[in-house]
């Protein structure tokens, strides 16, 4: 959608890819596990395919940690494999709910069919990720993800009982945090005049129903 | 003729009230005032903005609407001109020459001339809309659950072809939003599906949700990896009117990136980004100077400028007519249609014809307006990107919390962005596309819902897709695109492992 991709030619020592799939694989490896346990708290047995593939993809996730599969272009494999997951998720979720009736579709019966699609299709990236070369997955920036969504966090936990104000300068003082050329004066001073602009404009220049301060004043 | 006539009179008649004028002009300020700012898109803005005219009428309303979304479509151009950041995606391209343009001085002529294209294509498409709306209408009875299947397989196809990156992806992006999109009730039985018992989760996953937080957050989580130098265009910008040569230089230009924009406009899946694209390589192809391309060439900022606007607005042809939003931001407008108590589709023209004809004669109005309020204002704009990313980032932010809290008054929306903003880095950073997401997410229950009326039509028998002409005919289309399109990637990675 824009021109802000990541760099191609990120890339990582022997060393540290070794660590990466170790750590890579053994989440995905874990969270396979844990999908695993799910499936047998359902109402309905899960099928035996659905479990088999399960554990396929764990033994998969295992083997890209011990570094047993050469993982040539991470972000495809990494990026296939999570998206399995996803599909195999969907299989489990929607375990319960019934399939084809005659030939009248039930609920359950598009949410598998696109799951199906999607895991076939996934898998083919994987494979292609395993044969074909590719760039490294470039490194991320915790700070930035830390503090954003920490931010949007905190505004949603403390819109509703603190208002409209102390959410909104919280939310922008937490958020500018993310930035490494961070100036904190500036920031208190921004925030203050933001937090007063939509304290304005929402609940009076749009008479939008925002609850300005805490509850209990 | 005389109808079509007739009928943009009307429009006109329900479009140049004051009110109706007023609203016009603050949607296409508020969306060039977002349009300049990188980071927010028009589906951004929109999202922000929708809660504003809950209060308004429902003309007023779709006026604002649409006066904020190309409003964002030309505030884009100006930012990629001066500064050489895309406020749009749909400007990406405008950046090549149009910043080249600015440091060679002639920042004036490029956004004068991206103002004219725009204007023109603008035009243009008015009409186009206004010639096309009845006809396509006659053809939309023609089309039963099985061509509508099929056409939003074109539709998702499209986004597939023309996304870069590999092909495979893109369709398990695709998959991975009609996947998501089948969260919450079922249409037909009212069942919950898949949402682990969450109650939040039993209406389905919000559509802004999901595009606030992989476009709005995840692209902000991306730029603050890359701390980008900006360089804005410190010269004055004098001399706004472009030369008799450059008139005619982009006169051409003008023409071909409206035909081309206009045609993929109406295709679902197309829009203006592709549009933008399109017309910048069709332009590059046919000149007689290529090497001038990336160098400054006015041909390089008319092209997709006409082009991006004139899909812009023909756009709106398959959502007035056939009821299915080609693209992401013209779901949204579905969306802001249901609020108002309108459905979309073939009968708004019918039921509705001061609503009809009052939109489209309100987008020449607004067109027309971002010519008069944008040259004047090209300085505020400037200055206004002299704000530091540091300090902006926060507010997109803010704004978007709100944005997205007002909807519903639901704090659960926000978290869930949240965690929608780390999928879409994550995904980028794997290299995954989220535009064919977006738009498998938007098209998702309406194919679930005629997939299944098609094969319960057909009893079961799924043939009925290959059968029917029409529907054979766009599936065909699909089919042929999809083989062109992963052919030479075929060929490439081939070549990849020969030379290993």
């Amino acid at each position: 959608m824009s021109d802000a991709t990541p760099s191609g030619d990120w890339s990582r020592t022997a060393a540290a890819r070794r660590k990466y799939n170790l750590v890579g694989g053994s989440i995905l490896a874990v969270v396979g596990l844990v999908l695993f346990t799910t499936s047998f708290l359902l109402q309905n047995p899960v099928p035996l395919t659905v479990r088999a593939a399960i554990i396929i993809f764990i033994a998969v996730g295992i083997a890209i940690s011990a570094g047993l599969l050469r993982v040539q272009n991470p972000q495809d494999v990494y990026g296939g494999m999570a998206l399995i997951l996803l599909a195999l998720t969907a299989f489990v979720a929607s375990n319960d709910l019934p399939g084809m009736r005659g030939f009248a579709f039930g609920p359950g019966t598009a949410p598998r069919l696109f799951a199906f699609t999607l895991a076939i299709l996934s898998l083919g990236v994987v494979v292609g990720g395993l044969l074909t070369a590719g760039p490294d997955v470039s490194g991320y920036k915790i700070r930035g993800v830390v503090f954003i969504i920490g931010s949007i966090l905190a505004f949603a936990a403390t819109i509703r009982p603190l208002g409209l104000v102390i959410a909104s300068f919280s939310c922008m003082v937490i958020c500018a945090a993310a930035a490494e050329d961070v100036k904190w004066r500036e920031t208190i001073i921004v925030a203050a005049v933001v937090t007063a602009f939509c304290a304005v404009l929402f609940p009076y220049g749009l008479n939008l129903p925002f609850q300005l301060w805490p509850r209990f004043w | 003729m005389y109808d079509l006539i007739g009928n943009l009179w009307l429009g006109m008649g329900v479009a140049v009230t004051p009110t109706n004028v007023m609203l016009c002009l603050v949607g296409a300020l508020v969306g060039t005032l977002i349009g300049v700012l990188p980071g927010i898109g028009s589906l951004a803005t929109i999202a922000m903005l929708l809660p504003i005219t809950f209060g308004l009428p429902p003309v007023g309303a779709l006026i604002m609407l649409a006066g904020i979304y190309y409003g964002a479509q030309y505030g884009g151009s100006t930012t990629s001109i001066l500064v050489n950041i895309p406020g749009e995606s749909s400007s990406v391209v405008t950046c090549l020459d149009g910043h080249q343009m600015a440091r060679q001085g002639r920042a004036g002529p490029a956004l004068a001339i991206a103002a004219i294209g725009s204007f023109f294509a603008g035009c243009v498409a008015t009409v186009l809309v206004a010639a096309l709306g009845a006809p396509l209408t006659s053809v939309a009875l023609l089309f039963g659950p099985a061509e509508y299947f099929s056409l939003m397989c074109l539709g998702l196809i499209f986004a597939v072809v023309l996304a870069k990156g590999s092909v495979p992806k893109a369709l398990t992006m695709v998959l991975m939003g009609l996947l998501l999109s089948m969260i919450g009730s079922d249409l037909e039985t009212g069942a919950e599906r898949m949402t682990w018992g969450v109650p939040e989760l039993s209406d389905g996953i919000g559509f802004v949700v999901v595009g606030m937080g992989m476009f709005g957050f995840g692209e902000i989580l991306r730029n603050l990896e890359q701390p980008g130098t900006r360089e804005i265009v410190q010269a004055k910008v004098t001399g706004l009117m472009p030369t008799l040569p450059d008139l005619k230089a982009a006169a051409g230009a003008i023409g071909r990136g409206t035909v081309l924009g206009s045609m993929l406009g109406i295709l679902p899946g197309g829009g203006s980004i592709i549009a933008s694209f399109a017309a910048y390589t069709f332009e590059n192809r046919i000149s007689k100077h290529p090497e001038r391309f990336g160098r400054g060439a006015i041909e390089g900022v008319a092209a997709p400028e006409s082009a991006n606007n004139a899909a812009a607005q023909t756009a709106f042809i398959p959502l007035l007519t056939l009821g299915i939003p080609p693209n992401p931001v013209m779901a949204l407008m579905v969306g802001a249609m249901t609020i108002h108590g309108i459905v979309p589709g073939p009968q708004v023209m019918t039921k509705q014809p001061e609503l009809f004809w009052g939109m489209i004669a309100s987008m020449w109005i607004g067109n027309l307006m971002l010519v008069v309020i944008n040259l004047p204002m090209v300085g505020i704009w400037v200055r206004l990107l002299r704000v530091p990313y540091r300090h902006l980032f926060p507010m997109i932010v803010i704004f978007c919390c709100i944005g997205i809290y007002s909807l519903n008054n639901a704090p659960f929306d926000v978290s869930m962005t949240a965690i929608f903003g780390i999928v879409g880095y994550w995904l980028v950073k794997h290299d995954f596309e989220p535009a064919p997401m977006i738009l498998g997410f938007v098209l998702g229950p309406l194919m679930e819902e005629n997939l299944r009326r098609a094969m319960l039509i057909a009893r079961g028998d799924a043939s009925v897709f290959v059968t029917r002409p029409i529907s054979a005919t766009l599936l065909g289309i699909a089919f042929v695109l999809l083989v062109l399109a992963v052919l030479p990637s075929i060929r490439g990675k081939r070549d990849e492992v020969f030379t290993e």
